[in-house]
């Protein structure tokens, strides 16, 4: 008995932790990341044949009062989808892709009540373009697809999709699944069988199939998803062609990873001067080669070495770089340089530099709970160093992939430049992170689509080559109306800045591709540089059981939604320059418009910018509508000058969804219900009329009672209707947790020297 | 883990040995006028002897016994020297009165000893052990011999079953003296049902024919005296030899008089092989064309046809992936595991060479997604652990004990562990994005590992075999890949030649199949060396192996016994029967059944020889009561092969089996609707079961039993369609639970 009591107690005591477990959980998710945002996830099919016209399906979240379907280049175009009563149906467009369109890939986008949404791949080819038909997931429901076609898909859960194709002895068959490189969360499976499905070839990272047919037949291809796992998110393009025997493997575009914004260096010639000749693994098969050099060469066979002989003079100073990774190998080259000196057969080696990665500028999160920095990586597995020359005489470079020890993959390419130093910087941006929440990524698929009185704070991040160290000032052109952006600079050496995108709360509903750019001096030019957009392709609630898949856009779009206000818009009191003398305290008086109730009365802000990220945080009430900012200059120790900074922080709203569709259902609530009680008056007034003289006056007052009646039965389901809709909306418009990040206008000080006047 | 404990058990068995052995007289051969006792020549053997310096005992790791500490079989005898004389507050050795040292009245048992009485007070060991220390317990000096060779005689040699042999050990020495050590040296018989050794060297063979072996030790010297026991019977009859395989068991079966079993029949191989093969059973279409061919050379297309199919991929993935480790020990696992399941399945699909295979896994480097065999790094993350899964998986050789001390039955020191070591110490590593897991890349420098005990640093050494330098811009592990893949490798070739052997015939030609030393020998070793060099020959090819084995006559001998081979289980004069591992008998049940198991988050319809790792064992109890492996070491052994009274009780009664006799979509209830003579049903049923027609008393008891009809509770007969359905049900049952649907035989 006593076993029997301890073991009952013990399973209390688990039931009771289970309980506790599932009450912690439900309060963790009770408080939500970012404000909705929207964001386009699918569209069916995922691309088209350039010159055709055809209908587009798109889901995705926050997705109300849709617009126009938009694409990066301007030759696909589309229209709404007209049913047979002209009336637009939800959710489908009409899209035309001009002959000339470019092939590739390329940005879609729809405009919505909360601005332009997310961005989605969308595929230009030459291919037929076919849609999967179900059920296609056993042999014998195989789907037919003509060779030289490519099929839009979407994977399930547990299941393994089966294509059929035909083709003749000898023919070379290319098998092409496109997944992760157009924004699917498919990591694809995919298999060339026999007719019975039993499986020949099978590619499992991504590559392509490159199938010889052995025999005249019918030949199957499966997909599935590495873990089997399905659903919207997984889909695909799969891209069945005949090659010639003899033809390079062009396999279907792909986006491009974040690291590769460093990529090429300003001016660069599309193709190298000189190719990397093999046999140059060893050193007496050292390839020559003369300074500056522009090396196109290859991590191929496996566990590859190239090995390359200059002459240099002591004091020289060149600069490495080396892509690879950034032309998107999974590779991790390696360059060693050695000082050769030789003595008959005899060599005497000395180190002069070794080069490895690009480390990021910013230190990277790590997969925490919390983010302790961003969660994209601008830092590369390639090289870029300095390489100082120590003496005179023959060098020798080795280059090698630290990956590539077993790995036989052609592919695997590099380009290696060894230049004088041409210094410059690359850019890139993506939407500011919270520190909180690494568990949901939810905030890092962020379009620019802006609530009214709302700043977005974007941190930018440069790679600086050759040894530039100067200030980056930052600017976006190209902003719609009511838009504004300013730019904490990246100060002379230093690696991140900031862009701040505000909107003011009357700023009219519109969208715009911007123009991002960094500009810089150096020596006596001015330069300007791009600043590429970075995102994730999704929302990922739980990033420990999904890898994040940040990718760059190819262009940068901006939006006001032009109906939502952001829950709060904090600004300077002055809106001009703040001027202070060096030394001082300088007072900022702020004001805030206060839209939303939150679920702290106080939130603590921190100054963001140009060196003033070191002033301790302060509190700013959330229900009073002004508050101030105190720097100690002197404590800060800021120097004369102007300078740009905002305010920035987190805080929890009591978020309520669409309150003018409550508003609205309420209207109609009160117009239906005025409607009854006047028809009610009528009724009675009708009841209560004199009893009719005649027939035809009796069957006149019958009618006119029956028409009442009839009034009041439609008023009545009116009245219900409106009475369901104001539930429905005032149910979605309850309070919810949302932790957002505040930002305030940007506000200019003017430092100035304690003489000045 | 298990080689440790294997170790520690090897250890203890010794310890038990000796305990229960007495000492026999020494026996001086041509010994030299010796002026002072040698301690490390006279001394420590005795102790060895005695079993004092084994693993249980003072020899123990930590702090020996009641601290009291000796080094495992006396491998340190400078170190066993300073314990002896330092320690123990000088208790230990009192040259004054040489009788009243601790040493000698705890070995004999005149004050109490928990290891009880170890030597007798009037024994010449005791006489030899006073000597020393009335000598005043001296060291040894420059000028004492050292060991140079150990031999024992006979090396080899035939003995008739209940015969005897005697073996004497010769110890030589570096001044050209040599010793006869018989009395000195410990015996061990690798097969204790077939010979007895004594501790005298006495060897006494039982009734057992085939090859016995002795493993003769001497100062961390191993010597083997191998003997065959020969049945002599005649051998006359034996089918013409179809390979190299044929010859050398042929030949060792002539040899030893054992006359092998005749060749199987068709349905009986068709049915062996395919479940060898492709882990599955035949299928009613399959067992029915074979039969029906009457071409000379169908079965080996059929072993073509296996070879070509996805089966073999899926079967042998599933015995490399849980070798690998490959096991699920948080959700975030799923991606590397399945990644890494679908690279060996798939390396298999394509038959890539063994060595380009071995040299993927061990000189991995990248992501998981980019290249799977990654992932093994994030299973086995130290270079120890590293180094003792390639040892003993690829190279057959258990490395384990050298960690510590010299291996105590090779020749394997720990300069060779951490030779081996080094070859790993380069691996670096870089966090990924993925929780867990980490980017594998090799470590700039000069590879290096620190001798745990002398604390010297260790450049790649494989095995004895010094290899050239290694640059500091070269990752050793391609270095370890290279020796593996050389022809002349002792190790590489014939481990795996050896593990895929045991796999088709159930016993390796060395036992256990990743245990190959000196001391180990195999029972064929003509046919081990043609098995390696083919294999080598063929470049490494997998299927050629396979091929090679499956085809031969060996193979396809019968498993039923004739009247001289029942007790045969080395020489593979029959097939020895093998109950299905437990992923193949699901999904032989499901077969027979046509049901499926459902697998969660996997495709209806995968197999369980499919499963890309150990989890699903928890959700499918049939999976671990029939033994299937959670991937925790690299020892075959983890699969439980055994019968249990649990699986008994599963395939008798289970729910999930229940559910598939009675699944309404089941072949119970096909059958028992189908119209049709009562006779094809039947014959269905043998057919999917055993790839055989039914004989015609297991067909006529088939048809009574399904004429019979059942009562229910209230004793009333059911009706018509019932009775049909449960006599189905019935005889599926029944057939599930005979031995030649739970064999492969």
């Amino acid at each position: 008995m006593i076993r029997f009591h301890s073991f009952r107690r013990t399973l209390r005591n688990v039931t009771l932790f289970g309980v506790a477990c599932c009450l912690l959980s439900s309060m963790v998710l009770a408080q939500s990341v970012c404000l909705p945002a929207p964001r386009l996830l699918t569209t069916q099919p995922m691309g088209g044949k350039a010159g055709t016209q055809f209908e587009v399906t798109i889901s995705g979240e926050h997705l109300e009062e849709l617009g126009d379907l938009v694409f990066s280049d301007s030759r696909i175009t589309a229209a709404p989808k007209l049913d047979a009563a002209g009336k637009a149906e939800p959710n489908k467009y009409v899209v035309s892709i001009a002959a000339d369109c470019p092939l590739g890939l390329h940005e879609s986008r729809v405009m919505s009540r909360l601005g332009l949404s997310s961005s989605r791949i969308f595929s230009v080819g030459t291919l037929a373009e076919v849609s999967q038909k179900l059920p296609n997931q056993t042999v014998a429901t195989a789907m037919d697809v003509p060779v030289n076609s490519v099929c839009n898909a979407t994977i399930s859960a547990r299941a393994v999709d089966h294509y059929r194709f035909e083709a003749k002895q000898g023919q070379r068959i290319l098998v092409d699944c496109a997944t992760r490189g157009i924004d699917s969360k498919l990591d694809a499976v995919v298999i060339i069988a026999d007719a019975m499905g039993r499986d020949l070839l099978v590619e499992r990272r991504g590559g392509a199939l490159d199938f010889k047919v052995p025999a005249d037949g019918k030949y199957i291809v499966k997909v599935h998803e590495l873990t089997f796992k399905g659903g919207q998110p997984y889909y695909y393009r799969l891209a069945v062609q005949e090659l010639p025997p003899d033809a390079p493997i062009v396999r279907q575009p792909s986006t491009s990873i974040v690291s590769s914004f460093s990529w090429p260096p300003t001016g660069l010639p599309q193709a190298a001067a000189t190719n990397e000749s093999e046999p140059n693994n060893e050193r007496q098969q050292a390839q020559k080669i003369a300074l500056p050099c522009d090396i196109a060469g290859g991590f191929f066979p496996a566990a590859d070495v190239d090995v390359f002989e200059f002459e240099a003079k002591k004091g020289e100073v060149w600069w490495v770089e080396v892509a690879s990774e950034r032309l998107g190998r999974p590779t991790d080259p390696s360059i060693l340089v050695q000082h050769v000196k030789r003595n008959g057969d005899q060599e005497a080696l000395t180190d002069v530099a070794e080069f490895s990665d690009i480390p990021s500028p910013v230190k990277v999160s790590s997969n925490g709970y919390a983010y302790d920095g961003p969660p994209y990586n601008a830092g590369t597995a390639d090289i870029l160093g300095k390489l100082t020359i120590q003496e005179d005489g023959l060098h020798r470079l080795q280059i090698t992939d630290l990956f590539g020890g077993t790995r036989n993959d052609p592919r695997n390419v590099y380009r290696l430049v060894i230049r004088q130093a041409a210094p410059d910087f690359a850019l890139v941006a993506w939407a500011q992170h919270m520190e909180l929440r690494n568990g949901d990524r939810n905030a890092l698929s962020k379009p620019i689509s802006l609530r009214g009185g709302s700043t977005m704070a974007l941190e930018v991040i440069a790679i600086r080559r050759d040894g530039f160290d100067g200030d980056i000032e930052l600017a976006m052109e190209n902003l719609p109306e009511g838009m504004t952006a300013n730019g904490l600079k990246i100060p002379a050496g230093q690696s991140r800045g900031m862009m701040l995108v505000t909107t003011s709360a009357n700023a009219p509903r519109a969208f715009a591709s911007a123009n991002f750019f960094g500009r810089a001096k150096i020596g006596e030019a001015t330069v300007t540089r791009p600043c590429r957009l970075a995102s994730f392709a999704w929302p990922i609630p739980d990033s420990w059981g999904e890898i994040p898949s940040p990718r760059l856009m190819m262009d940068v779009p901006v939006s006001i939604g032009g109906f939502d206000l952001a829950p709060i818009t904090i600004g300077p009191v002055n809106k001009g320059v703040i001027e202070a003398k060096v030394g001082e305290k300088l007072t900022i008086p702020l004001v805030q418009a206060i839209r939303s109730e939150f679920s702290a009365a106080t939130m603590q802000l921190k100054p963001i910018g140009a060196g003033f990220e070191r002033a301790p945080a302060f509190d700013v009430s959330l229900t009073a509508d002004s508050s101030q900012a105190v720097l100690d200059l002197a404590a800060l120790k800021t120097p004369p000058g102007d300078y740009l900074i905002a305010f920035q922080g987190n805080t929890v709203a009591k978020y309520r969804h669409r309150l003018d569709m409550v508003a609205a259902a309420e209207e109609s609530r009160r117009k239906a219900a005025q409607e009854i009680a006047t028809l009610e008056a009528e009724a009675k007034k009708l009841a209560e009329a004199p009893v009719a003289e005649t027939a035809e006056k009796k069957l006149e007052a019958e009618n006119a009672v029956k028409a009442v009646a009839e009034k009041q039965k439609v008023a009545t389901a009116t009245l219900a209707a409106a009475m369901a809709e104001l539930t429905r909306a005032t149910q979605r418009a309850q309070p919810t947790d949302i932790v957002d990040i505040v930002v305030s206008e940007p506000i200019t000080i003017r430092v100035k020297s304690p003489e000045s006047k | 883990m298990v080689g440790a404990n294997s170790c520690r058990i090897r250890h203890a068995l010794v310890f038990f040995c000796v305990i229960a052995m007495g000492f026999a007289p020494a026996v001086q051969g041509e010994e030299p006028a010796q002026a002072t006792v040698s301690f490390s020549n006279d001394i420590v053997p005795i102790l060895t002897k005695a079993g004092c310096n084994v693993g249980v005992c003072h020899a123990k790791a930590g702090n020996g016994q009641n601290g009291f500490q000796l080094s495992l079989l006396g491998f340190e005898p400078q170190e066993d020297y300073e314990h002896l004389m330092n320690e123990g507050r000088g208790r230990r050795l009192f040259a004054g009165t040489p009788d009243r040292s601790l040493l000698l009245q705890k070995a004999t048992g005149q004050i109490p000893h928990g290891g009880g009485v170890r030597l007798k007070a009037d024994s010449a060991e005791y006489a030899l052990l006073r000597n020393w220390i009335e000598q005043g317990a001296p060291f040894d000096t420059a000028a004492t011999p050292k060991l140079v060779s150990f031999e024992i005689q006979p090396e080899r040699g035939s003995v008739k079953p209940q015969g005897e042999q005697q073996l004497k050990a010769v110890a030589k020495y570096s001044d050209g003296s040599v010793r006869d050590v018989t009395p000195q040296a410990l015996y061990e018989s690798n097969d204790a049902a077939m010979a007895e050794v004594s501790p005298a060297g006495l060897v006494r063979v039982l009734e057992i024919s085939g090859k016995v072996s002795v493993m003769v030790r001497y100062q961390g010297r191993v010597a083997v005296f191998s003997a065959a026991v020969p049945l002599g019977a005649p051998v006359d009859n034996l089918p013409p030899a179809k390979n190299f395989i044929d010859e050398h068991v042929f030949s060792n079966l002539k040899q030893l008089g054992i006359p092998p079993s005749a060749v199987c029949d068709d349905a009986t191989f068709l049915r062996r092989v395919t479940l060898d093969i492709g882990g599955r059973l035949p299928t009613e279409e399959e067992a029915t064309a074979f039969l029906a061919d009457i071409t000379s050379d169908k079965r080996d297309r059929l072993i073509d046809d296996l070879l070509r199919s996805p089966d073999y991929a899926d079967f042998f993935a599933a015995k490399w992936t849980t070798l690998l480790k490959n096991r699920r020990d948080d959700a975030s696992d799923i991606v590397s595991n399945f990644a890494f399941h679908a690279w060996v399945r798939d390396s298999l699909l394509a038959n890539k060479p063994y060595d380009q295979f071995v040299r993927e896994l061990l000189a991995a480097t990248g992501t998981v997604i980019g290249n799977p065999p990654v992932a093994w790094y994030k299973r086995v993350k130290e270079p120890k652990e590293q180094l003792e899964d390639v040892a003993q998986l690829f190279l057959g050789v258990r490395m384990q004990c050298a960690q510590c001390h010299h291996h105590p039955f090779e020749r394997w020191s720990q300069d060779d562990y951490y030779s081996l070591a080094a070859f790993f110490t380069q691996v670096g590593r870089k966090p990924s994005g993925t929780r867990g897991e980490d980017l594998i890349f090799h470590k700039r420098g000069i590879a290096t590992a620190n001798n745990m005990k002398t604390g010297v640093p260790l450049r790649p050494a494989a095995l004895g075999d010094t290899l050239p330098e290694i640059a500091a811009d070269f990752d050793p592990r391609l270095r370890l890949a290279d020796w593996m893949s050389t022809k002349d490798n002792k190790f590489f070739a014939k481990a795996l030649v050896n593990r895929y052997w045991k796999h088709f015939f159930q016993r390796g030609l060395i036992e256990p199949e990743d245990d190959i030393r000196d001391s180990n020998p195999p029972t064929n070793p003509e046919l081990l060396a043609a098995l390696e060099q083919h294999f080598i020959a063929s470049g490494f090819d997998l299927k050629e192996l396979v091929r090679a084995i499956t085809r031969s006559q060996a193979y396809q001998l019968s498993s039923v016994p004739n009247a001289h081979n029942l007790v045969d289980r080395q020489n593979y004069s029959r097939y020895y029967p093998r109950r299905l591992q437990a992923e193949v008998l699901l999904d032989a049940i499901d077969r027979l059944t046509a049901t499926q198991t459902d697998f969660q988050n996997l495709p209806p319809g995968t197999r369980a020889v499919a499963l890309p790792d150990n989890s699903y064992n928890n959700s499918t109890p049939f999976l671990r009561v029939f033994g299937r492996p959670e991937g925790e070491s690299v020892c075959e052994c983890e699969r439980v092969q055994s019968s249990s009274l649990s699986q008994s009780l599963h395939l008798i009664n289970a729910a999930d089996i229940k559910a598939k006799l009675a699944n309404g979509q089941g072949r119970g209830e096909k059958l028992a609707k189908q119209a049709g003579p009562p006779e094809a049903k039947v014959r269905e049923l043998y057919m999917a079961a055993f790839a055989r027609e039914p004989r015609a008393d297991e067909l006529k008891t088939a048809l009574e039993y399904l004429a019979e009809v059942p009562l229910d509770a209230a004793g009333n007969p059911v009706d018509a369609q019932r009775a049909s359905r449960e006599n189905f049900q019935d005889l599926l049952w029944a057939l599930i639970n005979s031995k030649e649907f739970l064999f492969n035989h």
